[in-house]
């Protein structure tokens, strides 16, 4: 059998081809990729030419170096979000033909290659060969040409190696809900990480940044992109070593490929967790130990069971906790009032709930036929939910005090956090049962229907708007009364808050009575 | 398994529906069905995909308000006294998903509880449960793991749990292998010969004519034969009953002759 990869290169254009035939849309996405493409190849070509028009090496360094580690990084990153776009690719559809699997690596390394994504990071890349060519001379641009292919080798080896890794893993349930987990803590991740980098920039502290560009220069991350620098700043020994590491790395990888294509091809029965051990009571498995052995303690331990372990309510509770924590941290880092923002914070908590019949779609025809009264059902949710929440408003409270270093305000802001949510809730529970609509039956909490869903979504910002207002005096109180607050402000905030969820809740309760065959129908996909 | 015993005022229907009405935007789903399930009867509900069949079983639980009409569950009306007509059935809806973040012996101990069951009894009905239908008494595995088939079972252990005098059951047999459903119809024809009333759809003649004491045929949300087994039969099979009330082709024998 010969070796040659190109019947694999020519395989993914001709699937490429054909899978644009007949299909304008198909066509028209593959235009946009391209222009994308080409977008991404002349800004990136552009932006890493830069240091080497103006002459500045510093600059140079640290662009090159970060820039570079950014790229791998994407690499890594991006396909496993996009998994499963490109066809030809997947070592699973070449289980059934007598390749040799060295023939297969070659072939599919080839193949990966020849795409878009490659061409586009060689192109930008190549910005990188003006700059070190400007600082260095012909030789150190040559040493940069070499460092440019090997970052892309590198980038295309780990991109492989890892879808390789999570193909089979991705098609399993469990994993596929750790994946979506993990994206949205990325996700919550974004708009803290960009107020940081923002707080970093305005600081202008280019020295640790240039010690970190350094630091990444010597992990395989940044190495293929700094070979020409080196060469430029005169350090040749440095050569050597960083193409030892890329290529050291590059090797690791495709072994690490090779090994898990096999199982890739083959694919796997995902495993169940626990397997089967005698469990003696099937209601202590449900209620663990400190719940009431009643309807109310097994609604709670249902609704907390599925904020873990339901993929939309734990991306939920993950964004909660990341933004409530870091936006009132970051506000009063850069010199705002914590104590207003904090107030956001409640009611985005509360918010969670606008929709909560959604989340568990047609199951709630269980509650329906058991005729649960509709109290018991709200209070048996809100209880679960604050199970998650109040600890969060806790937690919130004393970071924002130590931030702010006034400790002593920590039992007053907790107070108005907890009104908040009180309130919050007071407004949010009323709507969920009016205003309930169904999810799409999809693993991903990012999938939103559209349609009517939407223009209901929009409600919850009239929620958000009416706590802020409902909250208001008690906001003037904290204000006005200054050092008294700090004394009454906990159990104050605390009895608005009930007092608010008490009044919420009975109404939803109500309406809930004689409203159960309508929220069912409304939560129902497809009708 | 315990099998509940009769009790008194149970005679007479035990599910009665008068003049159901539903309507989706312009289609009328169901119309004017009118049908009395007597007691102790294993009612059988057929009719081709899209006949009105689910929609018709969830106005009589009380998942779908009628437009019109009544459900009338032993003796409680379910759409004014839903929770006394609630207390006496069991309930397996079809394309329902139960709450399947739960692992089996959770989902059962939920429901248990939910209907206002102690928890020892909900205990040891489980663990019979989950032993008779063959789920495993100590299976950590969640239902959205489970197959089609061990769904169905975990969702008619459900619907058993609290020994209900009605069971309402929408395609019970479905995606079910021929062990379990075996085993299955076994459980149910002991709940009939015990006094309770069984009633399910379905669009498997088969099944129909060998558990049914009754039987009712609905197409385009009409109801068009009910009574007997023996009665709707009339002297034929179910199936030709079945494909000449509902207006299926039949054949002339001229049709396709090149074949």
């Amino acid at each position: 059998m010969a070796l040659s990869p190109w019947p694999f290169v020519r395989l993914k254009l001709r699937l490429m081809v054909n899978g644009m035939r007949g299909r304008p849309a198909r066509i028209v996405l593959f235009v946009l990729g391209a222009v994308m493409a080409g977008f991404f190849a002349i800004s990136g070509y552009a932006i890493f030419a830069i240091p080497g028009v103006v002459g500045d090496a510093r600059a140079a360094g640290m662009l090159l170096q970060l820039g570079g580690s950014l790229l791998v990084v994407g690499w890594l990153v991006l396909p496993l979000i996009f998994f499963g776009i490109d066809e030809s690719l997947d070592p699973a559809r070449f289980a059934l033909f007598p390749l040799p699997r060295r023939t297969l690596i070659t072939g599919m390394f080839a193949a990966a290659l020849a795409g878009l994504p490659a061409l586009s990071t060689l192109a930008a890349t190549a910005g990188m060969v003006n700059t070190v060519a400007a600082l260095g001379g012909a030789g150190a641009a040559l040493i940069q040409v070499v460092g440019i292919l090997g970052g892309l080798f590198l980038c295309v080896a780990a991109s492989r190696a890892v879808t390789s890794a999570f193909a089979t893993g991705l098609r399993s349930r469990r994993s596929r809900d750790l994946a979506v987990v993990m994206f949205a803590v990325l996700a919550a991740l974004l708009g803290p990480l960009q107020l940081a980098l923002l707080a970093g920039a305005e600081r202008a502290d280019w020295g640790a940044f240039a010690v970190l560009a350094d630091v990444l220069g010597w992990t395989p991350l940044g190495a293929p992109y700094s070979l020409g620098l080196e060469v430029a700043e005169g350090r040749l020994w440095a050569v050597p070593l960083k193409l030892l590491i890329v290529l050291t790395t590059l090797a690791g990888l495709l072994r690490w490929w090779s090994a898990t294509l096999e199982s890739a091809m083959v694919g796997s029965v995902s495993e169940s967790r626990g397997g089967d051990r005698d469990v003696a009571s099937p209601t202590g498995l449900l209620l663990g130990r400190r719940l009431p052995r009643s309807r109310f303690g097994a609604l709670v331990a249902r609704e907390t069971r599925y904020w873990w372990r339901e993929t939309r309510r734990r991306a939920a509770l993950i964004t909660f906790t990341v933004a409530g924590i870091f936006l009132p941290v970051s506000i009063s880092l850069s010199g705002g009032s914590a104590g207003p923002m904090a107030v956001f914070v409640g009611a985005i908590a509360a918010i969670a709930l606008a929709n909560q019949f959604g989340y568990e779609g047609n199951a709630y025809a269980a509650n329906v036929t058991a005729a649960v009264p509709g109290r018991v059902e709200i209070h048996s949710r809100a209880t679960a939910h604050a199970f998650f929440v109040l600890p969060l408003l806790l937690l919130v409270a004393v970071v924002v005090g130590a931030v702010t270093g006034r400790p002593e305000r920590i039992a007053g802001d907790l107070g108005l956090l907890i009104a908040t949510y009180g309130a919050g809730l007071g407004l949010v529970l009323p709507l969920s049962v009016r205003a309930a609509y169904a999810l799409p039956e999809s693993t991903s909490p990012f999938a939103v229907s559209s349609g009517g869903g939407a223009a209901k979504g929009l409600l919850t910002f009239g929620v958000m708007i009416g706590t802020l207002l409902a909250t208001v005096p008690l906001q003037i109180l904290a204000w006005t009364l200054g050092d008294v607050w700090l004394w009454i402000g906990l159990p104050a905030g605390a009895a608005f808050g009930c007092a608010a969820y008490l009044i919420g809740s009975g109404v939803a309760g109500d309406w809930l009575d004689r409203r159960m065959p309508e929220v069912l129908a409304a939560v129902t996909a497809g009708r | 398994m315990t099998v509940p015993a009769p009790r008194e005022g149970d005679q007479g229907a035990a599910l009665s529906l008068r003049g159901l009405v539903k309507r989706f935007d312009t289609k009328l789903a169901v119309s004017e069905v009118s049908l009395e399930v007597p007691a102790g009867s294993f009612y059988g509900l057929l009719g081709p995909n899209g006949a009105g069949k689910t929609t018709t079983l969830s106005m009589a639980v009380g998942l779908l308000r009628p437009d019109a009409g009544h459900a009338v569950l032993l003796g409680h009306d379910v759409w004014a006294d839903p929770a006394a007509a609630k207390a006496r059935l069991g309930v397996l809806p079809d394309g329902v998903r139960l709450f399947d973040r739960l692992t089996g012996p959770e989902l059962l101990a939920y429901h248990g509880l939910l209907r206002g069951m102690d928890a020892a009894t909900v205990d040891q009905r489980a663990r019979e449960l989950l032993d008779v239908l063959e789920l495993g008494t100590g299976n950590c595995t969640l239902v959205v793991d489970y197959s089609a088939g061990m769904r169905k079972k975990i969702g008619l252990a459900c619907a058993l749990l609290h020994a209900p005098r009605l069971l309402v059951l929408d395609e019970p047999f479905e995606a079910v292998d021929p062990v379990s459903a075996a085993r299955i119809r076994e459980i149910l024809q002991r709940y009939v010969s015990g006094g309770g009333t069984v009633i399910f759809s379905s669009h498997v003649m088969e099944v129909v004519e060998r558990l049914c004491s009754h039987v009712a045929i609905l197409s385009d949300g009409v109801l068009r034969r009910h009574g007997t087994l023996d009665e709707v039969r009339d002297g034929s099979s179910l199936e030709e009953v079945f494909v000449r009330v509902v207006g299926g082709r039949v054949s002339t024998g001229s049709e396709l002759a090149w074949l």
